[in-house]
C-alpha cells in the first residue's frame, strides 16, 4: 500500500477547490443576471404578457337632424373555458347558460366538453343585461367579451348609400366603407401578465391604452324625405316593372343631397341575403343616356352664347334630314313655327338640333363640362361614375345633334340633378355633397369643407331657361303630371333609349324614363330627379312614368320642409310666335 | 510653481505598516477558537430564515391552487424548523462519543427505512419513489440515511485508524464500500439519483480525508462514471436531462423547459430583483419553484445580490466546516466534519449548478432552503453535530466558559431553579 496523504494538506486543497468552484458559480450568475439578464427577462415577459384589444365604438351615421341611421350597440360574446369547468360544476354551468341565453342544452354541452380548448363561444351579440345576469351566477370558466353590433334602425332606408359594416366592425360598402377611417376610431389595448393557467398576475403592472371612439358622420339627408323617396320609387318600379330606378333630392342652394334612393334595395342588417345588384348605389354608379333632359343645357348654352334669344323662332318639322340621318320628334305633329321656349317645353328634337347648329359643338361641349358632365360628382360616395363625354374633336358627323338632345353622352342621376340645381341656383353650380360634417363623442360638430361653387351660366340665362322649364309642366308641355297644386314647378322630361349591352345598339335596350325639376320655380328650394330604367309595363315616357313620382316626392318634400307657395303665378311664355 | 505647493496639500503618504496591521486585525478575528462555531451557526440560521421566506413566496401560488390556502407548504416548513431547532440544539450538546455509539444502530435504521420505501413507498406523482407514510407523516428515509452513513463511515474509519489498521487497501474499503454500496443501491432502486450522488460524495470525502491514495480516487471516479452510464441506459429520461442541460433552448417546451424557465427567473431578477413575493415564474411557469428550483426564485425576487448572498453563505459554511475538520484532533470528528460539510456543500452546488445551467438537473433540493421537512430536519441535526464538533476545537471550550452562563441558564437561576454550582 502506498503512502497515505496528509489530511491537513488535503483539507487545505479542498478549501481551494471550494473557493474555485464558488467563484465559477458567481461568475456564471453575473453572466445570467447581469450581462444576459435583459435577453432572458424579455423572453420571459413575452411568455406571460398578453395584449387584449379593447374595441373602439364606431361612430354613428346620422341624417342632417342627427337621427341615427347606422349605430353601434354594445354586445357581449359569451364564451366558456372548458379547462376550468370541473365535472362537479358542469351540470350547473350548462343549465344556466342554456336557460339564460336560450341556447339548447346539448349545444352548450358540446362547447363545455370541447377538449382540448380554452375558448369556446357559446353565443355572440348577447345584450349587456343578459350578460350581466349570467355573470351574476359567478360560474367559473364562463366569461364575456365586449363587442359592438352594427345596427341600422331604418332597415333599407338609404342602405344603398350608407352601405354596411362587417361582423368585425370594418366598413365594407357605401359610406361605411368610404368613411371607415372617420367612423372606426382607434381600438385600445390592455397588456397584462398572466399565469400559465390564465389568471392575471395581481401585482403585475397592467398597461392600458384607452380606445379612441370613432367620430359620428352627419349626412345632409332628411330622413323623412329619404323615406318618402324610397317608398315612391319602390312603388313605381314595381308598377312599371322597371329593372331599376333612382331618385335624387337636392337643395340647389347648398348642393346638399336631401335624399338619394335606389331600387332595388336591401336590408343592411342582413347583407348576407342580398345581391350585388340590390346593394348598388345606382344614383351615382349607374350612367345612362339622359335624353331630353339634356336639352336644357343646349338651350342654356345657346342663350348664354347669344346664338339665340328666348323668342327666336324656328321652323320645326316632325322629321329632319342631316348627313343622311333622319331625326324626328317623339310624337307626330305638323310642321310649325316655334320659339326656343316652345321647343324646350314640347321637347322637340328637330327644334333642338337647329339650336345646336347655331351653337356649334365646341360651345356645347364646354357648356356640358361647366354643368358637371364628364367628371365625377365628388361626394365621397364610393363607385361614382363620371359618365361619358367625348372630346368634341372626336364627335362624328351627327353627334352634335344627338348630344344636343341627350344621346351619345351619359351621366349618372346625381350629375343630371346637379344640372337642374345649377339652373335653379341662378347659374351657380354647387358641388353636390352628402357629408355635412363629423361630430366627436361629446357632440362637438365640425362641418365638412364648403363645397366648390362655380358659375355655369349667367343669372339672366338661368332665369330665362327656368321660365321655359315651367312651360314643360304646363298643359301645353310634356309633363303636366308633374304639376303640384299651389306651387310653381319647373322641370323637364326625359325619355332615352338604352343601349342593349348584347349588341351595343339601341335595339331591344328599352328606355330610361326620367323627370327632373325644382320648386318653387321662382325661389327654388328642392330639386328632385326621378329616373326609371327599362320600365316594361305601360308607358315608357318620362312624362307618364317619372313625372307623377316627381310630383309625389316634391310635394312631400315641400311640406316636410314647410316651404310655403310663393303665391305668384307663372308668367305666360310664348311657345309659338 | 514651486512656491504655491509649499502648503503641502499633496496625497497622504501611504503607510503600509498600518494597513497590514488592520488586515492582521481582521484576520485575527477569524483566528479565534469559536470562529467556526459562529460562522456555521450564523450562515445556517440565515439560510434557514431565507428558506422560510422563500418557501412561502415560491409555494404560495401552487399551494393556493392545489389546497385553497397559500400557506400549506409554508406551514409544513415552519413545523419542520420547529422540530429541527431543538434537535439541532440537542445534537450540538451531545459529546462525540455518543455519535460513535449510535453509529451502527443509525445505519441499521436507515437501511430498514430504505427497504420500507421500496415496499410501501409512494412516488407522489413525481419520477422517484422516495416517500413513506407513517401515521399521516410523509417521510423521506433517504435523507436521514445520508446522516447515518456519514456518522457510521466516520466511526468505522476512525476506529480502524485508532487500531492502526489503515495500512492495507482492504481496510480502507471494507466494510465502508459495501455499506455505501447497499445504501446507494437501495436509493437507486427508488430512482433517487440525487441522494445517491450525495452518498457517493460523502464516501469520497471520507476516503479523501483519511488519506486514501490518489490512485484509489481515479478508480472510484471510473466506477462512478460507469454507474452513471448504466443508470442513463436503464432510464432514458436521464439522457434527456443530460442532453438538454447542454442546450436547453433546443427544446424549450419539453426537456429544456425547466432549465429555460430557471434562467428566465434569474434573468428577470437582474441585479436587484423584482422584490420579495413579486416573482412571475412562480405563477405556474417554473415547475417545483419551492424545492429544486427555489434558487431561481431567490435570484428572481432578490436579484444577483440575493443569489450571490446564498452562494456566499454556503461558501462561508464550507469554509467553517473544513476549518473544524482542520482544527479538531480526533480522527472521528475530522472525518465526520468533512463528510457532513461535503454533503451539504456539494448538494448545494449540485442544486445551484442545475439552476444556473452548469450541471444537469438531478432533482436534488437546496439544503436548508428548499421546502421539505424530511430533508431539513436531518440536515439541521447534522449541523448540530457539526456545531458539537466545533465546540471541541482547541480553546473553544475555554472560550465558551468565559462567555458565562447563557440567557436561559440565567433566567432559570433567577427563578431559583438553576444549578447554583457551575
Amino acid at each position: 500500500m502506498p503512502r497515505r496523504g496528509d489530511p491537513a494538506r488535503r483539507l487545505s486543497f479542498t478549501l481551494l477547490c471550494l473557493a474555485f468552484v464558488m467563484s465559477l458559480f458567481a461568475g456564471r450568475l453575473v453572466q445570467i443576471q447581469g450581462f444576459d439578464a435583459q435577453v432572458y427577462a424579455k423572453e420571459a415577459a413575452q411568455k406571460r404578457l398578453q395584449t387584449n384589444i379593447i374595441p373602439a365604438t364606431r361612430g354613428e351615421i346620422t341624417d342632417a337632424a342627427g337621427i341615427p341611421m347606422a349605430m353601434s350597440v354594445e354586445r357581449r360574446t359569451v364564451f366558456v373555458d372548458p379547462a376550468l369547468i370541473t365535472a362537479a360544476q358542469r351540470g350547473e354551468v350548462i343549465a344556466r347558460l342554456s336557460e339564460t341565453l336560450g341556447v339548447p342544452a346539448n349545444e352548450v354541452a358540446a362547447k363545455v366538453d370541447a377538449k382540448p380548448s380554452r375558448y369556446q363561444v357559446v353565443k355572440r351579440d348577447v345584450a349587456p343585461g343578459t350578460a350581466r345576469q349570467l355573470m351574476a351566477y359567478k360560474l367559473i370558466g364562463v366569461n364575456t367579451e365586449l363587442g359592438y353590433e352594427r345596427v341600422y334602425p331604418g332597415g333599407a332606408l338609404a342602405s344603398n348609400l350608407i352601405g354596411f359594416a362587417g361582423a368585425d366592425g370594418k366598413g365594407l360598402e357605401g359610406l361605411e366603407y368610404a368613411k371607415d377611417k372617420v367612423l372606426a376610431g382607434r381600438p385600445g389595448e390592455q397588456r397584462m401578465e398572466y399565469s400559465r393557467q390564465g389568471q392575471q398576475i395581481p401585482m403585475s403592472a397592467a398597461q392600458r391604452k384607452e380606445p379612441v371612439p370613432g367620430r359620428d358622420l352627419r349626412l345632409t339627408l332628411n330622413r323623412d324625405i329619404q323615406w318618402k323617396a324610397q317608398e315612391a320609387l319602390n312603388r313605381q318600379v314595381a308598377k312599371s316593372r322597371a329593372s331599376s330606378g333612382s331618385i335624387v333630392v337636392m337643395d340647389p342652394r347648398t348642393g346638399h343631397i336631401v335624399a338619394m334612393a335606389d331600387a332595388p334595395t336591401y336590408d343592411p342588417n342582413r347583407p348576407e341575403i342580398s345581391t350585388a345588384e340590390q346593394r348598388r348605389n345606382g344614383a351615382v354608379t349607374r350612367s345612362f343616356e339622359p335624353g331630353s333632359t339634356n336639352k336644357v343645357i343646349t338651350t342654356a348654352a345657346a342663350l348664354e352664347a347669344g346664338a339665340v334669344r328666348p323668342d327666336t323662332s324656328f321652323t320645326v318639322p316632325y322629321s329632319l334630314h342631316r348627313y343622311g340621318s333622319l331625326f324626328h320628334d317623339s310624337h307626330g305633329h305638323p310642321t310649325r313655327r316655334m320659339t326656343v321656349g316652345g321647343i324646350l317645353a314640347t321637347s322637340s328634337n328637330t327644334g333642338t338640333l337647329q339650336i345646336a347648329e347655331k351653337l356649334g359643338k365646341d360651345k356645347l361641349s364646354a357648356a356640358l363640362h361647366r354643368f358637371g358632365f364628364g367628371t365625377r360628382p365628388g361626394t365621397e360616395l364610393p363607385g361614382e361614375t363620371a359618365g361619358l363625354l367625348k372630346n368634341p374633336k372626336e364627335w362624328w358627323g351627327t353627334q352634335l345633334y344627338t348630344i344636343s338632345f341627350g344621346q351619345g353622352v351619359s351621366v349618372n342621376a346625381l350629375q343630371m340633378a346637379s344640372v337642374y340645381a345649377t339652373i335653379a341656383n341662378k347659374g351657380v353650380r354647387v358641388q353636390p355633397s352628402i357629408v355635412a360634417g363629423t361630430a366627436d363623442a361629446e357632440g362637438h360638430f365640425s362641418p365638412a369643407p364648403a363645397p366648390k361653387r362655380t358659375k355655369a351660366i349667367s343669372p339672366r340665362t338661368a332665369e330665362q331657361v327656368s321660365r321655359m322649364l315651367e312651360g314643360a309642366t304646363s298643359v301645353d308641355g310634356t309633363a303636366p303630371k308633374a304639376k303640384i297644386d299651389g306651387y310653381r314647378v319647373a322641370g323637364k322630361t326625359g325619355t332615352a333609349q338604352r343601349i342593349n349591352p348584347a349588341c351595343g345598339c339601341y335595339r331591344g335596350g328599352g328606355y330610361t324614363a326620367s323627370f327632373v325639376g325644382y320648386a318653387p320655380a321662382d325661389d327654388p328650394e328642392l330639386v328632385v330627379l326621378v329616373a326609371l330604367h327599362d320600365p316594361k309595363r305601360g308607358s315608357y315616357y318620362g312624362g307618364d312614368v317619372a313625372a307623377p313620382v316627381f310630383s309625389d316626392v316634391m310635394s312631400f318634400g315641400l311640406k316636410t320642409l314647410k316651404v310655403p307657395p310663393t303665391g305668384k303665378k307663372s308668367p305666360k311664355i310664348k311657345l309659338y310666335p | 510653481m514651486t512656491s504655491t505647493s509649499a502648503t503641502g496639500d499633496g496625497p497622504v503618504p501611504r503607510r503600509p505598516g498600518l494597513l497590514r496591521a488592520r488586515l492582521a486585525e481582521v484576520l485575527h478575528l477569524f483566528d479565534r477558537p469559536l470562529t467556526s462555531y459562529y460562522v456555521i451557526f450564523g450562515s445556517m440560521m440565515l439560510l434557514i430564515a431565507l428558506g422560510l421566506i422563500m418557501v412561502l413566496s415560491s409555494s404560495s401560488i401552487d399551494s393556493l391552487t392545489e389546497t385553497g390556502s397559500p400557506y400549506t407548504l409554508f406551514r409544513k416548513q415552519v413545523i419542520s424548523v420547529v422540530i429541527g431547532l431543538p434537535l439541532m440544539l440537542v445534537a450540538s450538546r451531545l459529546p462525540p462519543r455518543v455519535y460513535r455509539v449510535i453509529a451502527y444502530p443509525l445505519m441499521v435504521v436507515a437501511v430498514l427505512g430504505l427497504v420500507a420505501v421500496l415496499f410501501m413507498g409512494d412516488s407522489y406523482a413525481t419520477g422517484a419513489v422516495r416517500w413513506i407514510n407513517i401515521g399521516g407523516l410523509t417521510i423521506q428515509p433517504s435523507e436521514p440515511a445520508k446522516l447515518a452513513f456519514v456518522i457510521w463511515g466516520a466511526d468505522l474509519l476512525a476506529r480502524k485508524e485508532e487500531l492502526n489498521m489503515l495500512t492495507e487497501w482492504r481496510h480502507l474499503l471494507v466494510p465502508l464500500m459495501p455499506g455505501v454500496g447497499v445504501l446507494t443501491l437501495l436509493v437507486l432502486l427508488g430512482r433517487d439519483l440525487g441522494t445517491s450522488l450525495v452518498l457517493m460524495t460523502a464516501f469520497l470525502a471520507l476516503l479523501w480525508v483519511v488519506g486514501a491514495p490518489g490512485r484509489l480516487f481515479v478508480g472510484m471516479l471510473g466506477l462512478v462514471a460507469l454507474l452513471v452510464a448504466i443508470m442513463v441506459v436503464v432510464e432514458p429520461y436521464r439522457m434527456d436531462r443530460l442532453t438538454s442541460f447542454i442546450d436547453p433552448a433546443a427544446d424549450p417546451g419539453g426537456t429544456g423547459y425547466q432549465a429555460m424557465h430557471g434562467r428566465y427567473a434569474l434573468g428577470s431578477g437582474g441585479l436587484l430583483g423584482v422584490g420579495i413575493g413579486a416573482s412571475r415564474e412562480k405563477w405556474q411557469y417554473l415547475p417545483h419553484p419551492e424545492s429544486d428550483f427555489i434558487f431561481a426564485i431567490i435570484g428572481e425576487e432578490l436579484g444577483l445580490v440575493g443569489s450571490l448572498l446564498v452562494i456566499g453563505l454556503f461558501g462561508l459554511f464550507g469554509y467553517a466546516g473544513i476549518r473544524v475538520a482542520q482544527r479538531v484532533r480526533d480522527p472521528f470528528m475530522r472525518l465526520a466534519a468533512t463528510a457532513l460539510t461535503a454533503w451539504i456543500v456539494v448538494q448545494a452546488l449540485v442544486n445551484i449548478g442545475a439552476v444556473i445551467g452548469v450541471l444537469p438537473i438531478t432533482g436534488i433540493p437546496l439544503p436548508l432552503v428548499s421546502s421539505g421537512g424530511s430533508a431539513l430536519v436531518p440536515t439541521m441535526f447534522a449541523l448540530g453535530t457539526l456545531l458539537s464538533f466545533a465546540k471541541r476545537e482547541p480553546g473553544a471550550r475555554q472560550a465558551l466558559a468565559a462567555r458565562g452562563p447563557g440567557l436561559p441558564v440565567r433566567a432559570l437561576s433567577w427563578l431559583g431553579l438553576g444549578s447554583r454550582k457551575r
